[in-house]
């Protein structure tokens, strides 16, 4: 078990690395850089002498095997370097951006939870075919909607028209409610979806019956079963959900002109601000490697199914 | 891209993969199922109805509508869905039904360009890995974990961007979003096919591999694969939108559903049905899309 | 139409409640209690929505709108303009001198004035600033500003006098120092590296509000100076601001911004849509519109490239343009069709409109004598090479992938195909320095001064022909000798009106020549709430808050 936790540990360091590396020549690869994109911007009004000093002066053509060790070197240290575009410290933007992202994306999740399990165990209880079928079918709705469009459309009714929330300067947890909404609808539903999987599994099971039998309600029942049941395939699909929290924060804090690291993303890569690029790719891998190597780890003590296999996975 | 790895979720248990029981009931006749064909299906039979009518508006867009799809009368500008322009017109007054017609080409050929891309690498990725176990299927497993620890969307931008711009290079970028998914899955469901008995039978009566891939893991895995296809269409179609969204849509002014709603949520409060329809028409096809893919997983043995 | 049935009623019912969700909110709101606008009232906070986040607030960065309605707020510059006649009046300067060459200016300071870490602006702090944008400051990454010509050092005669000496006449220094990007920081700003100014708490000035607080790339709260007394002598209001506070929202969302405001959650946004105007004033919301005042939006051409380096092909595009077209189609009274390269309230504008008529049939008979001959799918061609050209849309001016399209639309029609790219800014920089890329541009930039034009057009600025010798090493061998001896004669000419005759030339020049497409006049669109009340702008567009305040409602 220890061996396993140490390769798994080192596997970890070895993805964030690669990506790092990917991320790098990633951003070499397009056409232009920071530098050019601000100052050939005509708003500059500078010259092509003038741009070349700038250049120099950034260091912009030392070669790209020693840009790539001093920008890992900086990442090994802690120094981050500078947005060429925002002209700030990228250490300052990520303090000002992931604090808002982790709440956004922390409540989205939690609402997405609390969301699909409703569906999913209405969808198994409720009392009509035609309705169970209508909210079986809301996960596929829930995805067919663009999620930018959703939130606009909820700002128009319940900001603009009702006037319940305001969208500028709202009470903090007010402001919070359409941004998590608009990001939990998305991410509920495949959280939906394997919840209804494991409720129609667990009906399968022959222990269902035999507890209907002793007199179980049918609620009672699944909700008993179900839970335990669905727990680890809704945790084996965290990583992936990470991504989609990741992704519909972009959008989220586009529309709602909320800060947070999606909207700083968007911005480094329309102005090709390497150095925030690379701190949000180290970043947000060094989340979505976390989360897995917690899934990894949690799943054998929550499975004891899997503990005997445990080293013949991953 | 936001919505490319949405539904493939559920359908990719990831590494631990032995997630879902496979204990397929003993003894299924203890609790009644639902019939299955027996009864008609409407939702289905709509769902694919709908699917064929957007292949033949790809296919004959000229005999849906009269209406240039990019051009139009500029001082025909913003009417309201009404006589002459069935949904209305746009801001250059071009015929709003007109473009969704028109539209559906690129809308259909960036879905399935982006399909296509993230189910032949994917499911190469993850057959292979998961085929040859080892080393391999460890090293193969790493760099997919590296794939999807990027985020999605600097991954498309950036193809976007090295590509250039244009519906079949939006397509490429959300593929190779969904290569990860598609590997996952696909190696998920190698390694459940391989433990099976049957699998094993063969193998222990002296099948080669190659013969033993083909004849019943490819057979056997495909069903997942054929609903995750169906899945991802529709998820394809509004990864596109959301790039049209983020300023990374096809060049104007050729028509393409994602581009019409993204473009189209200007007018929200104005012009309510330049993205409202779009935006109906892509429920519809991603409804459809969905409802086809449940069909397929259940009928999969 | 041909969908089945029940998709069509299902269609048709969500549709129907989407119009009569969103319709609903149309009518809501206009129902404000009336105003009291006899006395101005002091106090409260504006809130301000902006469409993109500040960059680096260096002041000659200030260019960039967001940057420039930030940094008017919290620097003075030493002379004013006057946004109605563009008389330049004082300021932090009291007074000026010059020689008559036009290469040594004095200026007087205002005595008493500080900056808000509390040291003065005084003739050492003047000095400083404009060696920095005069010349850059290699060692700290700052640029040289593009308002300043021919700067060669500065000389501070007493604690309040100073004096700048030039390599050549520069008459358009005075118009400069009114600018936003000459606005005057403390000189611990400018100890800083380039890289820190985007901090906005890290500019210091001596403007009517100082940075409270900020968080980056989502708002910046600025507070009113209690002791400002040192605005423009000629302002209206003196002394501190009538607000207390400013709070300025990054809001990119069209809808979201325009629906906040009529939904009384911001009092002030920047950028209202031409088809959103009607929306907001009929809900009794106000629209200003300051023109921009320099060169027109338009579409240059880069003559290096063979297929636009015929004067007929040009001129034939030049007529097959229908500005009032796309004016109407897509703008606003606000937005005025071009009537030459420069805009009507430019200084040194002469009106060209005779030039500018729109004839599709002389530009057919044009490009039929250039040999250009239709071919099959309706494109023109010749030895084999289609006319069809790549533009790039650019994302800051108004709707400009709508103004592309429908110019698309006009050059069809006499055979030009025009490709519209949406790149994005890096392939878009790299590729607008290559006229084989861009044979088309569009071009625009403000500036209340005749140096305007050269600043949009010299191959050592701007450079918006691409010329060889220029910013692109790609050019192979256009030169306009006779436009770039009329901008040179017109940035060190000493007397104004030969300098006004210069511009006039210059734009002759361009139209005569083909070499610009002029297409509408750029104003900046502000929508105000109905109890807003003394909002200004400086010549070129930015809000002043200085004389703002919310009446009573």
């Amino acid at each position: 078990m220890r061996r396993h936790l140490f390769s798994r540990v080192g596997q970890a360091a070895l993805v964030l690395w690669a990506a790092f590396t990917v991320a790098f020549i990633l951003l070499q690869a397009l056409p232009g850089d920071a530098l050019l994109i601000k100052y050939q911007n005509p708003d500059m009004g500078l010259s092509p002498r003038e741009i070349e000093d700038i250049r120099a002066s950034y260091g912009a053509d030392t070669p790209l095997f020693l840009q790539y060790v001093q920008s890992l070197g900086g990442f090994l240290t802690g120094n981050l370097g500078y947005s060429v575009q925002a002209g700030v410290p990228v250490v300052d933007q990520l303090a000002a951006n992931v604090p808002s992202t982790l709440a956004l994306a922390g409540l989205g999740f939690l609402a997405a939870v609390i969301l699909a399990a409703a569906i999913a165990f209405l969808s198994s209880l409720a009392p009509f075919s035609w309705l169970r079928d209508a909210l079986q079918a809301l996960p596929s709705l829930f995805i067919s909607v663009p999620v930018f469009w959703l939130g606009i459309v909820l700002i128009q009714v319940f900001s603009f028209q009702l006037k319940l929330i305001p969208v500028i300067n709202p009470p903090e947890a007010l402001g919070l409610v359409l941004p998590v909404a608009t990001l939990a609808i998305p991410v509920s539903a495949p959280l939906t979806q394997v919840l209804i999987r494991s409720i129609d599994d667990v009906r399968t099971q022959p222990f269902v019956a035999v507890a209907r039998a002793r007199g179980g309600s049918n609620a009672w029942v699944l909700s008993h079963h179900v839970a335990r049941n669905a727990v680890l395939p809704a945790i084996t699909i965290a990583g992936v959900l990470l991504g989609e929290l990741i992704g519909g924060a972009v959008v989220t804090e586009t529309v709602f002109g909320r800060n947070g690291i999606g909207q700083l993303t968007q911005e480094a890569v329309n102005s090709q601000d390497a150095a925030v690029l690379q701190a949000v790719v180290v970043l947000a891998a060094a989340a979505f490697v976390l989360v897995n190597l917690a899934v990894d780890l949690l799943y054998p003590v929550l499975d004891p199914r899997l503990k005997r296999k445990a080293g013949a996975l991953t | 891209m936001s919505h490319v790895t949405l539904t493939a979720a559920p359908e990719t248990p990831g590494a631990p993969d032995t997630a879902a029981p496979e204990t397929q009931a003993p003894d299924e006749a203890a609790v009644p199922r639902r019939p299955r064909i027996s009864r008609l299906q409407p939702g289905l039979v709509l769902s694919w109805l709908v699917l064929g009518l957007v292949a033949l508006w790809t296919i004959a867009p000229g005999f849906f509508t009269s209406h240039s799809a990019t051009s139009g009368t500029a001082r025909d500008k913003l009417l309201p869905p009404g006589d002459g322009h069935l949904l209305g017109t746009d801001e250059l007054g071009r015929d709003l039904y007109s473009r969704i017609v028109h539209g559906s080409i690129n809308s259909v050929t960036g879905a399935l360009v982006a399909v296509a891309v993230g189910l032949v690498v994917g499911t190469l990725l993850g057959l292979v890995a998961g085929s040859l176990g080892g080393v391999t299927d460890a090293v193969m497993m790493r760099i997919v974990d590296v794939l999807l620890s990027i985020p999605g969307l600097l991954l498309s931008l950036s193809i976007i961007i090295i590509l250039g711009f244009g519906t079949v290079n939006a397509a490429i970028a959300v593929g190779v979003g969904s290569v990860a998914s598609f590997a996952r899955l696909a190696r998920a469901e190698v390694l459940r096919v391989r433990r099976s008995d049957f699998v094993e039978a063969a193998f222990g009566s002296g099948g080669t591999f190659v013969a033993v891939l083909r004849r019943h893991i490819l057979p056997n895995s495909a069903g997942s694969v054929l609903a995750l296809l169906a899945l991802q269409f529709g998820a394809a179609i509004l990864a596109i939108s959301t790039l049209g969204f983020l300023g990374y849509g096809a060049p104007p002014p050729t028509p393409e559903w994602g581009l019409l709603i993204a473009e189209g949520r200007n007018y929200v409060a104005t012009s309510w049905w330049l993205t409202t329809y779009p935006g109906l028409v892509v429920v519809a096809v991603v409804l459809s899309a969905n409802r086809i893919s449940h069909s397929i997983r259940k009928v999969q043995p | 139409m041909a969908l089945p049935k029940p998709v069509r009623s299902l269609a048709a019912g969500v549709a129907a409640l989407a119009l009569a969700t969103v319709l609903a909110g149309c009518s809501a709101s206009s129902d404000a209690a009336p105003v009291d606008t006899s006395k101005p009232v002091s106090g409260g906070t504006l809130t301000y929505l902006e469409q993109q986040a500040h960059t680096n607030l260096y002041p000659p960065a200030g260019g960039f709108y967001p940057n420039g309605g930030i940094l008017n707020q919290i620097t003075d510059k030493l002379t004013y303009q006057d946004p109605e006649t563009l008389k330049i009046e004082p300021w932090l300067a009291e007074s000026w001198t010059s020689n008559p060459s036009l290469t040594e200016y004095t200026f007087k300071l205002r005595s008493g004035v500080t900056f808000s870490d509390g040291t003065p602006v005084d003739a050492a702090a003047v000095a400083r600033n404009f060696d920095t944008y005069g010349l850059g400051n290699k060692a700290l990454n700052q640029p040289v500003s593009e308002v300043i010509n021919n700067y060669d050092h500065s000389e501070v005669i007493d604690s309040l006098t100073v004096k700048f000496h030039f390599k050549k006449s520069s008459p358009g220094f005075l118009q400069g120092t009114a600018t936003i990007g000459s606005g005057i920081v403390s000189t611990s700003t400018l100890d800083r590296n380039f890289d820190d100014l985007g901090n906005a708490k890290n500019i210091i000035g001596s403007g009517p509000f100082t940075v409270a607080s900020e968080v980056l790339g989502k708002e910046v709260v600025l507070n009113a100076r209690a002791d400002y007394n040192w605005g423009p002598k000629t302002a209206e209001h003196q002394g501190r601001a009538y607000l207390d506070s400013v709070k300025i929202v990054v809001t990119p969302e069209d809808s979201v911004r325009t629906g906040s405001l009529l939904a009384g959650q911001g009092d002030l946004i920047r950028q209202v849509q031409a088809y959103d105007e009607k929306q907001v004033e009929a809900n009794g919301f106000k629209i200003s519109a300051p023109g921009t005042r320099g060169v027109n939006d338009s579409i240059v051409f880069r003559p290096d490239n063979a297929l636009v380096a015929d004067v007929r092909v040009r001129q034939a595009l030049l007529k097959a343009t229908d500005r009032a077209e796309i004016v109407e189609t897509i703008f606003s009274e606000n937005y005025p069709a071009a009537t030459s390269v420069l805009s009507k309230e430019a200084i040194g504008y002469v009106d060209l409109s005779a030039k500018l008529g729109h004839d599709p049939d002389k530009a057919k008979e044009l490009l039929d004598d250039a040999g250009w001959k239709p071919g099959a799918d309706g494109i023109r061609s010749k030895d084999g090479k289609k006319l069809s050209l790549t533009i790039y849309e650019s994302l800051p001016q108004p709707q400009n992938k709508a103004v592309l399209q429908l110019v698309a639309q006009q050059w069809e029609k006499i055979g030009v195909r025009l490709n519209i790219l949406a790149g994005d800014s890096g392939s878009k920089t790299v590729d607008s320095l290559d006229p084989e890329k861009t044979p088309v541009a569009v071009a625009m930039v403000g500036r209340a001064d005749p140096d305007v034009i050269k600043s949009q057009f010299y191959p050592k600025n701007r450079d918006a022909l691409l010329q060889k010798g220029g910013s692109s090493q790609k050019v192979k061998s256009f030169v306009d000798q006779k436009l770039n001896a009329l901008l040179e004669a017109e940035t060190s000419r000493t007397d104004p009106a030969q300098r006004l005759k210069d511009v006039a030339d210059v734009q002759s020049h361009l139209i005569d020549q083909a070499l610009v497409i002029p297409i509408f006049e750029e104003p900046q669109v502000f929508a105000a709430a109905p109890y807003l009340q003394g909002l200004g702008f400086e010549a070129v567009g930015r809000p002043s808050l200085y004389g703002v305040w919310l009446a009573k409602h």
